[in-house]
């Protein structure tokens, strides 16, 4: 995808908007408490984003929730930092401003979020009040954050944000039902650039549409992008969507970050073996057809933790040390590549297919070398 | 695709299911006709995955109701191992035991509040076995669907399995009363990513070892291509493409089709781009007459807005529905009512 982070300087690099740090979250209180994230540290630098995947029970999910502290009991925030960056306009003299997440009063929070944080919902049917006019959605929202507006300025900024997306403004006095679902997303992702932010979060916006109207909004989302700079969180569990879509890319399973990398490298070279059979899970459209072996086992139940690593009851090169100890995410080469796995403890017990070279070209680029399916066998 | 010859076990010929909708407000609300399915004529034979793809909205989900017979057609008819069934008729025990549907969401279609085994001998005591059979039936059932051992799955509530092993049951179920023809309605569209090989590659199984004819229908044309012996691609109602394996897919025909196809993530592949779409205001508008993508199409042409184009071969086993295709070819080609032979006229 275009990114519009071409020419970096270090200094913007080393410029984020979120900084998350040793996060954890649990589902209850107590000895019965299910830990859903588990000492994440993610950072989402200005302009660019960050792709987040994992299946369901990730914790995916409830990692943004919990970081913009829209988590509902009984989820509770049990530890870590989240640190928001960002430019304010309003003030006078430092125009940049950190504030910490976990801290915020509930006033402080009501300022940042939509007009600095802003998130898409994966059902926008749920998201949007079913007896209220979109026009009414869109007034609302500038009503309570911008209220310097006239009635006529909200109805021409709702009108300008739904051409945005490429909608016409007759559709702010259709009620949500009487739109299809791709509309409703895009209605949603006008709502969410109202106010100019520097992070939109998105949660699994694309799961529920059609594969032609998931490509359209990618593509908008991505000249939006372009267009505004905005910082974007962008979590699903269609892996190959987010080698398009993200610079860089963490894979979460079962409440753990088990590895981060840039999206090419992490599409051509996985460095864990989950990421390995998330990208085998998907059939390709183009080569012989082969049989693909998914991922044995299934996903985690989090209320019956394993010991040692959550993955070594469904890893194909599970070692001895692996139901023992717990690996720690750990940076691989000076590419700053990170995998939370005991393979990479020892040259020599990386298998070939975790070995392979990543391409210093642009995501996407199919790798040669070792071949990526565990087994190839002709389906017929 | 093979020498051997694959026995038709259930045809839809000329298929439509139409629905009437008033729309509007007041009084006077104008009467208008979906057609949710028209005129859709395949055949599922043993042995043999048939994938149909399409997206909401394109009649998938109402033609496999259709094919189980859940849902009554407006016209057409449908054929099971050689033997029409009349329409009006309700749907009798013999035909449910041939023909056997799997819907999407396996949280929904099982029991919660039931037992697993509750869930399998309910069918079967429908299809009348006798209670002293049932024990071995569900086993049978569940080994078949590699649920192993059976007797740790008997027990348990569905709150207790996976979304895998879930639709691993909702197919046992399917199974145990020994159809010939199994309709899988997006059977892993709500499974995660992990496990979706899995319950495929449990399809292809059934299909080749028990001799099974599959209806998968899906929107993810990547998985059809995994499976399919004959696809075909559906919008609004149509058939648009068909073809023997996967040649739709390898080189698709229809403007449709190519649309799907290049709009599918395919980070292998990073300079491909999706094609512009002419009017994206006309999605969710289905001409009554002419071609029903015309509003789409980026090749839209005078002709395709005044009459509805026919099936065109394009190649052996692989027919588009699109005028663009007319000149490409000498002979059109009509799909006749016997037993969806091809006939040149």
């Amino acid at each position: 995808m275009d990114s519009a982070t071409t020419n970096l300087t270090v200094d913007e690099l080393n410029d984020t908007v979120l900084e998350i740090e040793d996060f954890c979250v649990d589902y209850g209180w107590g000895e019965t408490a299910v830990r859903a994230v588990n000492n994440v540290n993610l950072s989402v630098r200005r302009s660019r984003v960050l792709g987040v995947a994992g299946e369901s029970g990730s914790g995916k999910s409830t990692l943004v929730y919990a970081v913009t502290r829209l988590l509902r009991s009984p989820g509770v925030i049990s530890g870590g930092s989240a640190r928001l960056t960002y430019d304010d306009p309003t003030a006078s003299d430092v125009k940049r401003r950190t504030v910490d997440l976990m801290a915020a009063s509930g006033s402080e929070l009501r300022a940042i979020r939509w007009s600095q944080v802003s998130i898409v919902l994966q059902s926008a049917l749920n998201a949007l009040n079913p007896v209220l006019r979109i026009g009414h959605e869109f007034d609302e929202l500038l009503k309570t954050h911008r209220k310097d507006l006239k009635k006529e300025q909200r109805h021409a900024r709702a009108v300008e944000l739904l051409g945005l997306v490429g909608l016409n403004e007759d559709r702010l006095s259709r009620f949500p039902h009487e739109l299809s679902g791709g509309q409703r997303q895009r209605i949603m992702i006008a709502l969410a650039l109202a106010l100019d932010p520097q992070l939109v979060i998105m949660d699994e916006p694309t799961t529920a549409l059609d594969v032609v109207t998931q490509r359209e909004i990618v593509n908008e989302l991505a000249q939006l992008r372009a267009r505004f700079g905005f910082s974007m969180i962008f979590i699903t569990h269609d892996l190959s969507l987010l080698v398009e879509l993200a610079d860089d890319i963490a894979v979460m399973y079962s409440g753990n970050v088990v590895e981060w990398a840039p999206a090419g490298d992490l599409y051509s070279a996985p460095r864990h073996p989950y990421t390995l059979g998330l990208l085998n899970s998907s059939p390709p459209l183009s080569g012989e057809r082969h049989e693909l072996v998914g991922i044995a086992g299934a996903p985690p139940d989090l209320s019956q933790p394993l010991s040692g690593c959550s993955f070594h009851n469904r890893c194909p090169f599970v070692l001895e040390r692996c139901s023992r100890d717990v690996p720690p995410l750990r940076i691989l080469d000076s590419s700053g590549r990170k995998a939370a796995c005991w393979l990479h403890d020892d040259p020599t017990t990386v298998p070939v297919a975790l070995r392979r070279v990543a391409l210093a070209t642009s995501p996407g680029e199919p790798a040669p070398g070792a071949p990526m399916t565990l087994a190839r066998e002709e389906i017929r | 695709m093979s020498d051997v010859r694959h026995e038709a076990r259930l045809e839809a010929r000329h298929l439509s299911r139409h629905f009437v909708v008033r729309s509007g407000h007041g009084f006077v609300r104008p009467k208008r006709i979906v057609r949710a399915v028209d005129d859709v004529s395949l055949a599922l034979r043993e042995r043999r995955v048939t994938a149909v793809v399409g997206e909401s909205g394109s009649g998938k989900s109402v033609l496999a109701r259709m094919l189980a017979r859940i849902v009554t057609p407006t016209s057409g008819e449908l054929v099971l191992d050689g033997t029409t069934i009349e329409l009006g008729s309700p749907r009798d025990l013999a035909y449910a035991s041939e023909v056997q549907l799997v819907l999407q969401d396996p949280f929904a279609s099982i029991n919660p509040v039931h037992r697993i085994a509750n869930s399998l001998a309910r069918p079967l005591a429908i299809h009348g076995i006798p209670k002293a059979e049932l024990g071995d039936r569900m086993r049978a059932a569940l080994s078949r669907v590699s649920l192993e051992p059976p007797e740790r799955y008997l027990d348990r509530y569905p709150h207790e399995l996976s979304g895998g092993q879930l639709q691993r049951v909702s197919i046992a179920r399917a199974l145990c009363v020994n159809p010939k023809v199994l309709l899988a309605d997006e059977p892993i569209s709500m499974l995660d990513v992990s496990v979706r090989l899995g319950v495929l590659n449990l399809l292809r199984g059934l299909c080749d070892d028990e001799q099974l004819a599959v209806l998968y229908i899906t929107h993810d044309i990547a998985s059809a291509r995994y499976i399919a012996d004959e696809t075909i691609v559906m919008y609004a109602g149509n058939v648009v493409e068909r073809s023997e394996g996967t040649a739709l897919i390898d080189s698709p025909a229809h403007p449709y089709t190519q649309l799907l196809i290049s709009s599918v993530p395919d980070p292998s592949d990073p300079l491909r781009r999706a094609p512009e779409i002419e009017d994206r205001a006309g999605q969710g508008i289905f001409p009554d007459v002419g071609c029903r993508f015309a509003p789409r199409c980026p090749h839209a042409m005078e002709v395709c807005r005044t009459s509805a184009p026919p099936m065109f071969e394009v190649a052996a086993g692989h027919e588009a529905r699109c005028w663009l295709h007319e000149s490409a070819v000498k002979v059109s080609v009509t799909r006749r009512e016997q037993g969806g032979n091809i006939s040149t006229t």
